[in-house]
């Protein structure tokens, strides 16, 4: 099975119903996204497929070959970091950080199908996602800051 | 054991930690001759060893900024390596929100050793006196000439020093701090955000295996009979082990340790009649097991003859499970009769020697390595996921990693201990407390769970307080502020009853029986910034006060809800802290941030639920803790004085939180609110 997975094309022999998440970590070493439940209740694992937020350990691999996937470990453009992450960063929007490779992509995701997204829809988009920390008043915060400056460039 | 390639070896200047300055409530061993606690290279680089972890507290960031400050470094050029016992000084493990304060201390003092060492090695080289000399940067000059200028690296060429902390080290003051009391970027920021970070789950070894454990369906059930035929044809089978009352498959790929554990047929003797969550809190008097009287001061039973009223209210808080998001995990290799565990533990030396007893091996052939640990809040402090791996790693004769699973978590990890209180109070029309009695029941088989935090900070001549422990059916263990939250939330809820019993309003009637300074400041600070004078006037709204201590600091926390039917939002939380000198602001924030978040899932919704042995909500989608959309507007106010020890900023801000929402509920619904989680009683 071929897997399209941060722009670069790998060949995989797994089982077509082992789980994304399964084939990202094990089989291509992506350990970046992470097993939170297994169950799709806490978003630690989610992942980019076309664009959309998934949560890859209830995703069969084979929906999600053809498809563009894209986890934490391809967001930044060599040295230079995507604006969420930058975000994350400057609003410290993390403690333990295990799931903030799952908020980083949901947050991703919104942007991507709403650039100007209000504090309500930043809510909707990110509640799929657990922070037991509970970072969540700064990933408000680096979610708008993102916005905002998707907004900006949108508006170009 | 050493590790094979140590940093140490290369060193221009160590500096030693002397028995009496490792930092910790008891010593296991004396810290012998591995004991550096800092290192400089001949680069002029500073690194530090701990034995702490981080899991999220931010711990190395606190410790660089204050190596970086103490030795006039960049902060680019001072490492932190943590909680690995081939390396780092012995250390009793990462608790009770003592980093900070204890060890904090210790490594300014060490930094500031090394300095003066740079110091002394300048003044030789230019043959001046050492009081003409500063330092900056990595550089030592001379105030009256500061072209006159000598690198570290420079100074350090060819050395090989070895430095003990005298006792006369001063280390600076406050207002001398370039990185220290200011909001800093955490070091390991990057890392995080980029999935670079490796957590236990995230270790892989040449020629790993995975390892899944059977698991019994309910507490304290025993296999009758074990059929794994089913396992050896999952496709990636490697092997079953079967060692003492440890059965585990090991396979080629995780899923597929997970199918082949599932298809083992067992025949489950199962305990019958065990309690149900149903059962609580009438059980915890029931089983309770000796009292201890902590402290009994006046006469009780005069100041409740003397009073002009006595209140009794009884108050329950439930068992909840810390639930952090990385599960249990460990990777264990053999190489020979040596042994290394990577394992997301908060006490790494605690990990090596059960492992030592339980593999029946000396703990000079292990090394434990703490990664990156995804959340704790006082759980991951056992051994079983290192011994499981160790143990399969053995049999298998390859490395082996064991990944709880989320519903392996909730059952097997540790839960914080159900507790019932008994407060009854004597007070006069004044406000004036004059009698309290208190008694704590807390499951768990460690007297002091049950004590931290069950005193009465209030100036109450009168005072009887004991605590008994009590059986649980689960596996209970620590919890951010273990014991100490539940208590404050019994006893908090009960001031404001006795409050309103008064008609006084419930910030004054605090400030009324506090003699404490620090914890008026800060319940006066906290209630300003929150404007408690103009809404308490405001119905649409409820809202609520509590204070507490725990960990050296003092905090205070007013919340504001909304009640609508059943349904408790809390809209606004302004928490004040006093926890001395304030290492890195935003840290302090971050945590008492999170520490509000945390106590309101216990407020609102968590409890485990069982009955027969089986947890019944060990999911997410069950086991509600707090969502992004839950979040209050939080503002935190810092009310410590810097020129005061720094003292703990993880757990405090848990301890009054639930209480506070739990009165402004009552201040809606005119009924105090005495169980946890809240249940608004509408009239």
């Amino acid at each position: 099975m071929q897997l399209l997975v941060n722009g670069k094309t790998y060949e995989v022999d797994v089982d077509e119903e082992t789980m994304l998440l399964s084939v990202l970590r094990h089989d291509l070493g992506l350990t970046g996204t992470k097993y939170g439940c297994g169950d799709g209740d806490c978003g630690a694992c989610t992942v980019l497929v076309d664009g959309e937020a998934k949560n890859s350990c209830i995703t069969p691999v084979d929906s999600a070959a053809g498809s563009e996937i894209t986890t934490i470990e391809g967001l930044a453009n060599g040295d230079n970091l995507h604006p969420v992450q930058e975000a994350f960063i400057k609003h410290t929007a993390f403690q333990c950080a295990f799931c903030t490779p799952g908020f980083i992509m949901s947050t991703v995701a919104l942007l991507l199908r709403n650039p100007e997204p209000d504090d309500r829809q930043i809510r909707a988009a990110l509640t799929g996602n657990i922070c037991r920390c509970g970072t969540y008043v700064r990933i408000m915060q680096a979610a708008k800051s993102a916005a905002e400056q998707s907004g900006q460039q949108g508006g170009k | 054991m050493t590790a094979a390639s140590d940093i140490r070896q290369g060193a221009a200047l160590v500096v030693i930690a002397p028995p009496q300055w490792a930092g910790e409530l008891e010593l296991r061993e004396p810290p012998g001759p591995d004991a550096t606690i800092l290192m400089m290279d001949h680069q002029g680089g500073a690194t530090a060893f701990s034995g702490k972890v981080e899991y999220g507290q931010g711990i190395r960031s606190g410790f660089s900024l204050a190596i970086a400050d103490e030795l006039d470094l960049p902060l680019g050029s001072v490492s932190v390596i943590l909680g690995d016992t081939a390396m780092v000084p012995f250390d009793r493990g990462t608790v009770g929100s003592l980093s900070t304060m204890t060890l904090g201390m210790q490594i300014r003092r060490a930094a500031a050793t090394a300095r003066g060492a740079l110091v002394t090695l300048a003044a030789e080289r230019w043959l001046v006196a050492e009081s003409g000399l500063a330092t900056s940067e990595g550089h030592v000059f001379q105030t009256s000439d500061t072209n006159q200028r000598v690198s570290y690296a420079d100074l350090l060429e060819g050395k090989n020093l070895q430095l003990s902390i005298p006792d006369d080290t001063t280390t600076k003051q406050a207002v001398d701090f370039v990185y220290m009391g200011k909001d800093a970027t955490r070091t390991d920021a990057l890392a995080r955000v980029t999935g670079q970070a490796k957590y236990s789950h995230d270790i892989v070894v040449d020629g790993m295996l995975h390892g899944k454990i059977l698991r019994p369906p309910s507490y304290g059930a025993r296999p009758q009979q074990i059929d794994t035929a089913g396992s050896e044809r999952i496709p990636g089978f490697v092997m079953v082990v079967q060692e003492g009352d440890l059965v585990g498959v090991v396979c080629e790929r995780e899923d597929a340790a997970e199918q082949a554990v599932d298809a083992i047929r067992v025949r489950w003797q199962e305990v019958q009649e065990l309690p149900s969550d149903s059962d609580f809190p009438g059980l915890l008097k029931e089983k309770a097991k000796e009292m201890i009287v902590l402290r009994e001061s006046g006469s009780p039973a005069d100041g409740f003859a003397q009073a002009d009223h006595v209140l009794e209210g009884n108050y329950f808080v439930p068992h909840v499970a810390n639930a952090p998001m990385e599960t249990s995990a460990a990777v264990a290799t053999w190489d020979g009769g040596n042994l290394i565990v990577w394992s997301g533990d908060r006490s790494p030396f605690g990990v090596r020697d059960e492992l030592a007893s339980a593999l029946n091996i000396s703990q000079d052939n292990i090394r434990v390595i703490a990664p990156e640990v995804g959340g704790s809040f006082g759980t991951k402090g056992t051994v079983e996921v290192a011994h499981e791996a160790a143990v399969l790693a053995k049999a298998a004769g390859r490395p082996v990693r064991v990944v709880h699973s989320r519903a392996e978590e909730f059952m097997w990890g540790t839960v914080r201990p159900a507790a019932f209180y008994e407060i009854r109070s004597g007070f006069n029309n004044d406000g004036k407390i004059v009698a309290w009695e208190y008694t704590g029941y807390h499951t768990g088989d460690r007297p002091q769970r049950g004590q931290r935090g069950a005193d009465t900070p209030y100036n109450t001549p009168n005072v009887r307080i004991a605590v008994a422990d009590s059986a649980s059916p689960l596996r209970t263990g620590s919890y951010r502020s273990l014991g100490c939250a539940s208590n404050h939330f019994a006893r908090e809820i009960h001031m404001d009853e006795i409050a309103a019993a008064l008609k006084m309003d419930p910030v004054e009637f605090r400030l009324l029986n506090l003699s404490h300074p620090r914890l008026s400041r800060v319940l006066h600070q906290t209630a300003e910034r929150f404007g408690w004078e103009t809404k308490r006037d405001d119905s649409s709204i409820g809202i609520g006060v509590a204070i507490g201590y725990d960990a050296g600091s003092f905090v205070a926390e007013c919340a504001e809800v909304t009640v609508q039917r059943r349904n408790v939002r809390v809209q606004r939380v302004v928490a004040g802290i006093d926890c001395g000198m304030v290492v890195n602001p935003e840290g302090v924030r971050n945590q008492m941030e999170g520490s509000i978040i945390m106590g309101m899932g216990t407020a609102l919704r968590e409890t485990v639920e069982f009955g027969s042995g089986r947890l019944l909500n060990s999911v997410f989608s069950k086991y509600r803790v707090p969502r992004i959309n839950d979040a209050p507007q939080i503002e935190i106010v810092m009310s410590g004085d810097p020129t005061t020890q720094s003292t703990g900023a993880g757990e405090p801000g848990i301890v009054p939180i639930a209480a506070a929402i739990g009165n402004a509920v009552s201040d809606v619904t005119k009924s105090p609110v005495r169980n946890l989680p809240i249940v608004p009683n509408l009239p």
